[in-house]
This record gives C-alpha cells, sequence and structure tokens, in this order.
C-alpha cells in the first residue's frame, strides 16, 4: 500500500482517442486533488476516452462516484469512456463488488479498451 | 483465541482520513494482517469515515472519533477487525438494504457505494448506539497455517 499524492496526466493518441493515466489514492484526498484535471480532460469536449485505473493504489466510493459522474458528462457530449485496470486486481475487484463493471467497461487488455473506446 | 489490541483518536474531517488509513496500515502489518485483509479494512474504514464527515453532523465534528483495532487468532484461523465509534447522528448501516445494480451508465446513480462497500468488503459487520455514540465494526476473518 501506498499513501502517496494521486497524479493524473494524460495523452492523445490521435483526434479521437484520449488516455487518461491516474496513479496514487483515489480515496477523499486523492479524488480531490485530482477532481478538477479529471473533470477538464474528462468531460469537457467529446472524446474517446480510456482511463487507466493500472496504477490507482486504492479506490474508495468518492473515486468511483467522479469516474461515472465524468463518464455520464462525456456520453452526454457523445463521447465514451471505458476504464483500463491492468493487472490492479483491487481496484478490479471494488468495481465488480460495487457493479460499476456493468455499466463502465473495465479491461484488464489495453488493446481491447483502446478498441473498445472507439467502437 | 489470543488477542492484541490498538487505537486512534481523530478528528471528523477529511484531512485525517489518510493518517487513520497510515495507521491502520502500520498496525495491521504489525499485527500480520495479510495484504488482501488488510486492504479490505482500509476500505471499510475510509467509507466508515466518510459516512461520519458527511452525514454525521456538527455532534460528529465536536468529539473525536474513536478508532480500535484488534486481532483474534485461534488455531488455523485469524480475524482482525476495526470498531469506529463517532458522536453523531445515530445510523445502522445494517438497515441498508441493497438496491438492484445500474444497468446503465445513465441509470448509475452512486449515492449508497459506500455502504455496498462496507456490505461487499466486511466478512462482517455490526453496530450498537450507546451512550450517545455509534460504534461500528467491521471484520475481516483468513485461515493461518497451524
Amino acid at each position: 500500500m501506498t499513501h502517496d499524492a494521486a497524479t493524473i496526466v494524460s495523452e492523445d493518441v490521435n483526434e479521437k482517442l484520449r488516455i487518461i493515466y491516474i496513479n496514487g489514492r483515489l480515496d477523499i484526498q486523492g479524488t480531490d486533488a485530482i477532481g478538477t484535471k479529471f473533470t477538464i480532460l474528462a468531460a469537457t469536449e467529446a472524446r474517446r476516452l480510456v482511463v487507466d485505473l493500472s496504477g490507482v493504489a486504492f479506490l474508495a466510493s468518492i473515486g468511483i462516484r467522479s469516474l461515472v459522474s465524468n463518464a455520464k458528462a462525456q456520453q452526454q457530449r457523445g463521447g465514451r469512456m471505458v476504464l483500463f485496470v491492468g493487472d490492479n486486481a483491487p481496484v478490479a475487484k471494488v468495481l465488480k463488488t460495487t457493479g460499476i463493471d456493468t455499466v463502465l467497461p473495465t479491461f484488464t487488455d489495453m488493446a481491447e479498451a483502446r478498441g473498445k473506446a472507439l467502437a | 483465541m489470543a488477542g492484541s489490541a490498538a487505537e486512534l483518536s481523530i478528528k471528523a474531517d477529511a484531512s485525517e482520513v489518510r493518517r487513520a488509513s497510515a495507521w491502520l496500515e502500520a498496525t495491521a502489518m504489525r499485527h500480520r494482517v495479510p495484504a488482501e485483509q488488510m486492504h479490505r479494512l482500509d476500505l471499510c474504514l475510509n467509507e466508515a469515515l466518510a459516512n461520519i464527515i458527511t452525514h454525521g453532523g456538527p455532534s460528529a465534528r465536536a468529539s473525536p472519533v474513536r478508532l480500535v483495532f484488534q486481532t483474534l487468532r485461534g488455531p488455523g484461523s485469524a480475524q482482525a477487525e476495526v470498531m469506529v465509534s463517532d458522536g453523531g447522528v445515530a445510523f445502522d448501516p445494517l438497515e441498508y438494504k441493497q438496491k438492484p445494480g445500474p444497468r446503465t451508465l445513465s441509470e448509475a446513480e452512486p449515492g449508497d457505494l459506500g455502504l455496498v462497500m462496507m456490505h461487499g468488503f466486511a466478512d462482517d459487520l455490526s453496530y450498537r448506539f450507546s451512550e450517545g455514540r455509534n460504534q461500528l465494526t467491521f471484520r475481516v476473518l483468513w485461515t493461518e497455517p497451524e
């Protein structure tokens, strides 16, 4: 377990596809720290998004709420958000336990995540 | 069964949640709690504290939140629990009835996620209201070689 601050960076793969990399703890403090930048990257223009959670050390409900609210906003703009968890079993378990993986497509393979985002 | 315990008092404030997690991690490691069970306790602790901070009201902020960590070990089995005691509005999370999950993103209303997570990640939850304080205990279990 790490108590490092949460960080967020992005990569525009092309005009449509953006990958957002989130690392650290998405607890109250971490979600608050990245919240504004996450919304700017994820919800201010129509995009196909892969949110990479493979480096997230801890995902609390407040972090899930942030994912869902930004995914909804992106959907309303005509875009789409999918999640990539890689081999991050604890984060995958949180998404499954809360049922969020049924409404936010979640992938362990980045190529599949990109494909679904662009489909 | 043999047991041991540790305690921490914090303020009902978002700035204290990470300190509580760090204390839990250090304490659980000292008591040889496996990583997966430690993570589940941390998830429950975060959600319990978030509920107190968000819904506990002025009375929650007026007195310390007390955390008590305890382990019990017997032949082949072990358990760790955290009791969270706060002076906020009485709230029994065991009365929460889980609703069917959303089928679409548009339907997703993640208001009760914290309670879903506590019920999903604790092996056992117990609650009582005593002397004006909520006392919520979440417990995780595991097997150990004899």
